[in-house]
């Protein structure tokens, strides 16, 4: 038995945090230590016993419980091997060793407090001195509650707890410091509700797929502005990695332009799927550097756009411009491995291709780009798309061409074509074999 | 030389292993990727384009020849069971099709389109962190030599393995110095032949200009013979330093089966 205590030395650094229910809060972001986590009095305490070895070592969880509960407010916490002695240790900003919990004062444990100072009164100041005193007569006075209490604080009885159970949803919300005006700011406040839902995460063996961050303008908004806005996050892969969720969250705060100040957040988790904690490994390598490309690729989505982050998909058409569209590349498992169909273009195709057919130059009946081009194959006939196109203009789709494969001193080679049936025939450049 | 070739023979074989001799071809500690062209595949440390760290290649404006000269490596490598092929701001659209009959999967590659420069350098940082195991092609013509070193940091981190990363710049950045260790450029040669030359290496310098023959691979049942175009067009250009060996391409010689 292991346990934990954690407290805030300052009771209104947890209303920042929520302001109905602080410890509540924190509760749900320990249970991704240990389904063991307990309210008491004023602070959280979670029993780690069974996890040590899962984290590392009691030094090493240690270490992450202080650097992570630190931007939930935290600040003083104290392990021992029973709750109350991890709560009283707390309270006086001690740590744990054999006779300290002798020498700590009455008020660090929740029983002796109503009577602390008719026991100062008799000269017992201290919670060791307190269980020297004769315990009948201490029962007759002070009730057996207190001794009940004593002897589970020394070890002497067992504790029982009513342990914290994870919701079924999560929905956090949170009131701002100070007013937020620009929105790549909103980051430091959703950082703390992101850290909450990773620990409701854990708890649950879950990521999520999307959630969602409203944020509520200030009272005091211009009348236009509205109540307030959201932004719904998505992943291509189930997470609840706090820092690539920020990263993420920071490109699409990016893009958000705030109608007035912002006072209240509030995080809500969307779709949640099972994901496993994977097992940990000492081989090398095993464990993957560096983060995945699609996370990387999601992030350039986030920033650039979405549209600009592509994936062909081949159709069938014959007209050049048309042969391929160009879709959302995320997800990117829709890459399934497999035999690739054959080909339906018989004739050589070029590796890129121009957005719009550039007009050539033509001199001595030859197209020039860059010189004179020299005709090395063809031509290829083109007759097609007479179906397509829209009323107005229905000759934009209509594609008649006779294409050539053409080869340019400088610029390599080219794929032309020459319209035919056109009022005046002209050569245009499509294509670069490049 | 014959003192120091018998001083470097006396040597314990660890210790002779592990000195470089200055007119030797540098060597590399990582995997490379074979270019598909024997002369280049010779000319570059470890036999291939570099899997770590970045190459830079120079040619004398985007759209011209990165196919040709890219196309025999992309295709043995989208062979195996590796990543996607990322392209970064391409001059032109990927033309799919195309890059079908180069053997490149169509499921396998993602376009980014970056338009300004800042972006496009960006991108590619993002994607250097994520360690690709595909390849990364990207066109930064603008691109600052701080901006280069930082890519070639990350891109070079020891125990780190992704696929090749290639950066096109103009050719004009030649005269530029660049903290990439393999830099390369690249113009076209007469007829469907690519003039490469090493402008830096790993080891000794190359100091002539090698002539690759590469043609489309689409292209291999449609033009007369190639063989004959290029005797035709054979001699050399006056920029040409020291003696040019003419090969073709291995992918060329084999029959392609459509």
């Amino acid at each position: 038995m292991w346990w934990a205590a954690l407290l805030s030395s300052d009771p209104a650094r947890y209303s920042a945090l929520s302001p109905t229910d602080g410890t509540q809060a924190l509760a749900l972001w320990a249970l991704q230590f240990t389904p063991r986590v307990a309210l008491v009095d004023e602070a959280v305490v979670m029993e780690v016993g069974a996890s040590l070895r899962l984290f590392g070592g009691a030094r090493r969880l240690a270490g992450r419980v202080r650097s992570e509960a630190a931007p939930l407010g935290v600040d003083r916490i104290a392990w021992a091997p029973n709750s109350l002695a991890a709560l009283a240790l707390a309270r006086a900003g001690q740590p744990w060793s054999a006779g300290r919990l002798q020498t700590l004062p009455l008020a660090s444990l929740s029983a002796a407090r109503p009577h602390a100072a008719a026991l100062a009164r008799m000269g017992c100041r201290t919670l060791g001195a307190l269980d020297q005193l004769p315990r009948p007569g201490v029962a007759r006075r002070f009730g057996q509650a207190l001794l009940d209490a004593l002897d589970r604080l020394f070890g002497r009885a067992p504790e029982s707890h009513v342990w914290i159970t994870p919701p079924e949803r999560f929905d956090a919300r949170m009131e701002l410091m100070h007013r937020v005006d620009a929105a790549p700011a909103l980051l430091s406040g959703a950082r703390r509700l992101l850290w909450q839902m990773a620990g409701w995460l854990a708890a649950r063996h879950a990521g999520i797929t999307a959630c969602t961050l409203h944020w509520a303008h200030d009272a005091m908004r211009s009348r236009g502005a509205g109540e307030g806005g959201q932004l719904v996050l998505r992943t291509a892969e189930p997470t609840r990695d706090v820092d690539y969720l920020c990263r993420l969250l920071a490109e699409h705060l990016d893009h958000v332009q705030l109608a007035a100040p912002v006072g209240d957040l509030r995080l809500e988790a969307g779709d949640t799927v099972a994901l496993p904690a994977r097992p940990a490994s000492w081989l090398p390598g095993e464990a993957g550097e560096g983060e995945p490309l699609s996370r990387a690729l999601e992030r350039i989505a986030a920033r650039l756009g979405e549209e600009r982050v592509r994936r062909p998909e081949l159709r069938e058409d014959h007209r050049p411009e048309w042969m391929c569209a160009w879709r959302h590349a995320l997800p990117l498992d829709r890459a399934a491995a497999g035999v690739l169909a054959p080909s339906m273009h018989a004739m050589p195709q070029p590796g890129f291709l121009r957005p719009e057919p550039l007009r050539l130059a033509v001199r001595g009946n030859r197209p020039c780009y860059q010189g004179e081009l020299q005709l090395l194959l063809g031509p290829q006939r083109l007759e097609s798309g007479w179906w397509d196109g829209d009323h107005t203009a229905p000759a934009q789709r209509l594609a008649l061409r006779d294409y050539w494969l053409a080869l340019s001193e400088q610029a390599g080679l080219l794929w032309v074509f020459q319209t035919r049936l056109a009022a005046e025939p002209a050569w245009f450049l499509h294509g670069h074999f490049a | 030389m014959t003192s120091s070739a018998t001083v470097f023979n006396t040597l314990p074989r660890s210790v002779a292993a592990a000195v470089w001799r200055a007119d030797q071809l540098g060597t590399v500690a990582h995997a490379t990727l074979s270019s598909g062209f024997d002369v280049l595949d010779a000319a570059l440390p470890g036999g291939g384009w570099p899997c770590r760290g970045l190459t830079e290649l120079l040619c004398s404006q985007a759209g011209v020849l990165e196919w040709r000269l890219l196309g025999p490596a992309l295709r043995a490598q989208q062979a195996g069971p590796q990543g996607p092929l990322v392209l970064v701001a391409p001059p032109w659209v990927p033309h799919v099709p195309g890059l079908r009959s180069l053997g490149i999967d169509e499921r396998r590659l993602v376009w980014i389109d970056a338009r300004s420069s800042a972006e496009r350098v960006w991108v590619v940082e993002q994607l250097l962190r994520a360690h690709p195991v595909g390849s990364v092609l990207a066109w930064l013509p603008d691109v600052r030599a701080v901006q280069l070193r930082k890519l070639q940091v990350l891109a070079g981190q020891a125990g780190v393995e992704h696929g090749p990363v290639f950066v096109f710049r103009d050719g004009p950045a030649a005269l530029d110095a660049s903290p990439v260790p393999l830099r390369v450029r690249v113009r076209p040669g007469p007829g469907l032949m690519l003039q490469v030359e090493l402008l830096k290496r790993p080891g000794a310098p190359l100091d002539r200009v090698l002539t690759l023959m590469a043609e489309p691979p689409g292209l291999a049942g449609w033009l007369p013979s190639p063989r004959s175009a290029s005797s035709v067009i054979l001699p050399e250009t006056a920029d040409v330093v020291g003696r040019s060996a003419v090969i073709r391409s291995r992918t060329v010689q084999r029959p392609v089966a459509h």
